[in-house]
């Protein structure tokens, strides 16, 4: 599903450059749950925000299902990952002014869905997660774990190939960050391909397959034993 | 230690330019209206307030009926003044200022200097008396003798100063084609705006004989401006009674003796002088008189400009002080006290007020020539800003940008520094948390604001919009004649035209360019005779009073005046018994004629005469008013204007053509001559010039406004880019984004216009209704203005959003 070639980032401000991503070959599974460990600043999250096509490389190659990402433009690119993938972060990123009922609802607004199909997609996400009588709620009504548990309904209602989750348990307790790894695990096993970041190495036991990064380059990746 | 504030906080503005300029701009550009708009109200208020005795000084104006409506006018007999003084021991003094037509110009318009013609715009004619009442200071002659001789004429300072430049003028000779004039006196009208626009002064034995002899008899010969000053015991009321029972009896003598047979009534008033500037309604009065409503709206429009600047200026102020919140918790931690940070906001609110200040009273200084030639007035800044008022005006406007900058300053200080820096500084979630509530009501609060701006700037262009449509309505609607093409010519004011006029008049004919010429002493635009007329064949009934027209043969066919019955003036022939009239449909009906063709009509031009046709209504006057009975009288030997028809497609060439018979026929004789259709249109100067001063307030306001919402947008979009970075990460598109971001203030407009649309609905109305024939107002006005102003914020913002939409979205997600 995911490949990429020789994958460099570099970021330029005024007098220094940055090497966010020296190299980076990387292939993804269909169906895979991969991790991704690191120190800080190590470019775990700058690697996740390429392969979800939300910043372009600066140089290499990133084919995902088969199409040259590198060559498309930034409209088609936007296409295909509306189409294909969703988004967790470590600090949620809901919006604040819309309810979590409308949280939700926006990735299918925006792919056109229409407002019936919408109320049976979300009923359906929010009955599985657990989150049905806080629909109206506004975001910092809710605890963390439960906001990171909205911001993975939204991530999943358009139901993607692709899950890219940033340190979705950073934010939270032992407690919550089981609640959302489970959730995870579910996903993955009903076939959702998942690419996380994290620190923990109890999280990243979820994962068939942990990828070590450090100072921009892949340096080891192992197998989980299960 | 305000010297260490004042230096960081040039700095922190140097690096904080767009803000900087943003909020300069707006505030200059406010106050550089108000000061204006203050300068304009100021002046007006203080026309004829520089007379020594103003508040005792009145202008006599005279209400007359002779059945039929009454009429007002400013213009009294010339001898009312003298018969005034002379039986009155409460009038001081006494004097009376010739009424003259400045657009009708002959050839006392001009005289001849040294080989050279030079225009007097406006000239008049008075004794020395004027002088006694009307203060000027002489800067050379003396005011008590210039104007006891005949032939003398006393001229401003300007137009000496055009004439004869820095060089004396006293005793110099001026010559006009009919006389020689010696220069006894020049007064200076710096500083005293006034009514009087008379550029010089003949004196009043200058007349001839006859003419005067009339003068000191006739009480219905209303040619004349009388002022009186009155003492300061005199009890004004009474006083004017008393003056209107004499008058009464004096002109019931007159009638007697003249054995005139009218009814009727004359009403003297006497106007206190400094409201003449306001007055309206008055036939005959000053053309520089201006509508009081329109100062209420000048002041209106200046509190709202300045308003709206404040408004911007608070607006900018605390939005950027929002994004100081971290650099404000810093401080705090580092031991800052709250009233060291309020003192360094201030002191950065100070540079940008005081600069705009500056700035502004700099620009104003710059624009002063185009604003003097945009109002018509002689404004200067250092005089209006030095002297009484002014300095007050000056040190209110200073008041008031220490108050703005106080206010801005202290409001972010007071709002932030309550904040605790743990809150301030901690982590992500709790500065949004602490912030929430606070945010969320200065929104609510600017978007408040950004309405109320949208009110005054909707409402400002859609007036625009109507007074527009309205100008060019009076100016292109049918007037029932045909004004195009048509040039008239103002005939030498030398009594011996008369006997060329015939000869020059052939001569015109004979080029195929002119296609026909009359003569005429009254043309639609120009003043009317009134004529007394009685109805019937016998001797009952009384006089009434008609508009009059003079014309000559052919003036009919040559304005394309329809006929309604009977025949022209030229298919009758000359009966020197019975005088043909010609009347308009109005007259008909105010005469109450059944069958007017061959009715009789009696005036005092003595003969009796007969209606032997009667023409279509026609606008003769401004639309203001509705067409009012009109007669028309044969006179082809009242010439006091050739008319000319001419070829529309050989302008150039039938121009030439008259020039040059002019030339042949009138020598050393300049021609004055104008197009009717323009003549017309100088009835609407006053509209015009409302029109072109809310095209200004437009501009301003728009400006203010669009610098208002740039500002205001780029801070709540610039708050929200995060949000626009999530929403383009879950699929949004930049189209999709920005029209979120647009549709929000294009609905504050949306609102902003439904509120102001009745206001403007209502006060536009009422000025509609001051003309007699008006378009109608429709919801596209309204609704062109709202476009207007939508586009406009659309604009605005969309440049806002599109520059946020188009960032990548990693970079508003980013947490440090
Ligand atoms: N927008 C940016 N501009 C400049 N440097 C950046 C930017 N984003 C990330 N970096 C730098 O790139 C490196 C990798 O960052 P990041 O991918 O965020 O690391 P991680 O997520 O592993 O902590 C860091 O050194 C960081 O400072
Ligand atoms: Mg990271």
């Amino acid at each position: 599903m995911i490949e990429t070639k020789q994958l460099k980032k570099v970021f330029k401000s005024a007098d220094i450059e940055t090497v966010a991503l020296a190299g980076i070959d990387l292939k993804v599974e269909e169906g895979e749950f991969v991790s991704v460990m690191g120190p800080s600043g190590c470019g775990k999250t700058t690697l996740l925000n390429l392969l979800g096509m939300i910043d372009v490389a600066t140089s290499g190659d990133y084919f995902f299902m088969g199409k040259d990402v590198c060559s498309l433009r930034e409209k088609q690119r936007t296409h295909l990952r509306k189409e294909n993938i969703g988004f967790v972060f470590q600090n949620f990123n809901l919006i604040e002014e819309l309810s979590i009922w409308e949280n939700i609802e926006l990735p299918l607004i925006y792919q056109g869905v229409k407002k019936s199909e919408r109320k049976r997609l979300i009923m359906d996400v929010i009955d599985r997660l657990e989150i049905t009588h806080r629909k109206d709620l506004l975001p910092v009504q809710l605890s963390g774990g439960q906001q990171q548990r909205v911001a993975v309904a939204r991530a999943i209602i358009t139901r993607p190939h692709l899950l890219l989750a940033d340190e979705p348990t950073g934010n939270l307790d032992s407690m919550h960050g089981e609640e959302v790894m489970n959730i995870l695990d579910e996903l993955n096993k009903a076939g959702m391909t998942i690419v996380m970041v994290t620190h923990s190495h109890h999280d990243a036991s979820y994962s068939r397959r942990i990828v070590h990064l450090f100072d921009g380059q892949i340096i080891n990746e192992n197998l989980n034993r299960i | 230690m305000w010297g260490s504030f004042f230096r960081m906080g040039f700095r922190v503005l140097m690096r904080q330019k767009k803000f900087f300029l943003l909020n300069l701009a707006g505030l200059t550009i406010g106050i550089v209206a108000f000061v204006f708009i203050y300068l304009y109200v100021e002046n007006a208020l203080y026309y004829d307030r520089s007379w020594k005795n103003y508040q005792h000084i009145y202008r006599v104006n005279e209400t007359y009926s002779t059945g039929g409506k009454a009429e007002k006018m400013a213009l009294t007999p010339y001898l009312l003044a003298g018969k005034l003084k002379d039986n009155f021991p409460g009038i001081i003094e006494s004097t009376r200022l010739f009424f003259t037509d400045p657009s009708d110009k002959n050839d006392v318009s001009s005289v001849d200097y040294g080989g050279k013609m030079y225009d007097i715009p406006n000239l008049t004619i008075g004794d020395t008396r004027v002088f006694k009442i009307f203060n000027y200071h002489f800067t050379e002659g003396n005011p008590d003798s210039c104007l006891v001789h005949p032939n003398s004429m006393v001229l401003s300072l300007a137009m000496k100063k055009t004439i004869f430049g820095n060089k004396p003028a006293l005793g110099k000779k001026l010559k006009t084609s009919i006389r020689t004039y010696t220069v006894t006196g020049v007064f200076d009208k710096t500083n005293r705006p006034s009514h009087l626009e008379f550029d010089a002064i003949i004196s009043t034995n200058s007349l001839d004989k006859h003419e005067q002899q009339q003068l000191y008899t006739n009480w219905f010969w209303m040619n004349c401006y009388t002022y009186v000053e009155l003492a300061d015991s005199v009890n004004v009321k009474k006083f004017v009674q008393r003056v209107n029972y004499f008058a009464d009896t004096a002109i019931g003598h007159y009638i007697q003796k003249q054995k005139i047979k009218i009814s009727g009534y004359a009403h003297l008033n006497f106007q206190p002088i400094q409201k003449i500037h306001f007055s309206k309604g008055l036939l005959y009065d000053s053309h520089s008189n201006i509508n009081i409503t329109y100062l209420y709206i000048f002041v209106t429009v200046a509190l709202f400009i300045l308003l709206m600047a404040s408004i911007n200026y608070i607006n900018f102020a605390t939005a950027r002080s929002l994004k100081r919140v971290r650099e404000t918790g810093v401080r705090k931690v580092m031991g800052a006290f709250q009233k060291q940070l309020m003192l360094q906001y201030i002191s950065e609110a100070l540079i940008i007020t005081f600069t705009a200040f500056i700035l502004s009273l700099s620009l104003v200084e710059l624009l002063m020539p185009a604003f003097n030639s945009l109002v018509n007035r002689h404004i200067t800044l250092v005089d209006s800003l030095f002297s009484g008022s002014g300095l007050v005006f000056g040190f209110l406007l200073i008041m008031f940008m220490l108050l703005l900058a106080l206010f801005s300053g202290s409001f972010p200080a007071f709002v932030l520094s309550s904040l605790k820096p743990v809150e301030v500084l901690g982590g992500r979630g709790l500065i949004l948390r602490s912030n929430k509530k606070h945010v969320f009501t200065t929104v609510r609060l600017r978007k408040f604001l950004v309405v109320v701006q949208y009110l005054v700037a909707i409402g400002v262009i859609i007036s625009t919009l109507i007074i527009a449509a309205q100008v060019h309505y009076v100016k292109n609607r049918p007037l029932g004649f045909d004004k195009k093409d048509v040039v008239v010519i103002n005939s030498p004011a030398d009594t011996s035209f008369r006997s060329r006029a015939a000869n020059f008049i052939m001569a015109l004919k004979t080029d195929t360019n002119i296609e026909q010429v009359t003569t005429a002493s009254s043309l639609p635009g120009y003043l009317t005779e009134k004529i007394l007329v009685r109805s019937g064949d016998s001797a009952v009934g009384h006089l009434q009073t008609l508009d009059g027209f003079f014309v000559g043969y052919h003036y009919f066919d040559l304005l394309k005046i329809p006929l309604v019955k009977g025949k022209y003036f030229s298919a009758v022939k000359p009966n020197d018994s019975v005088e043909p009239f010609i009347v308009n449909e109005a007259a008909i009906r105010f005469l109450g004629l059944k069958h007017p063709l061959g009715s009789f009509l009696y005036t005092p031009y003595a003969k009796k005469g007969r209606i032997i046709g009667v023409v279509k209504n026609f606008n003769f006057s401004s639309l203001h008013q509705k067409v009012e009975p009109l007669i028309f009288v044969l006179r082809p030997q009242f010439i006091q204007y050739v008319v000319v028809r001419i070829n529309p497609h050989k302008k150039k060439e039938a121009l030439a053509h008259i020039r040059n018979v002019w030339k042949k026929y009138n020598k050393g004789y300049t021609m004055y001559y104008t197009f009717l259709d323009q003549k017309l249109d100088t009835l609407y100067r006053s509209d015009q010039k409302m029109l072109s001063l809310f095209f200004y307030f437009s501009l301003f306001v728009i400006l203010i406004s669009a610098l208002g919402l740039f500002g205001l947008s780029s801070f709540l979009i610039e708050q929200r880019s995060k949000e626009i970075s999530i929403r383009k990460v879950l699929g949004g598109s930049e189209k999709q984004i920005v029209l979120m971001l647009v549709k929000e203030y294009l609905v504050l407009v949306l609102i902003a216009g439904a509120l102001i649309s009745p206001v403007v609905y209502y006060f536009i109305g009422k000025w509609l209704n001051s003309f007699a024939y008006h378009i109608h107002l429709n919801l596209c006005y309204f609704v062109a203005g709202i476009l207007l102003v939508l586009l406009i914020a659309f604009f605005t913002v969309l440049l806002q959003a599109l520059f946020m939409v188009r960032k990548r979205p990693v970079d508003a997600l980013k947490y440090e």
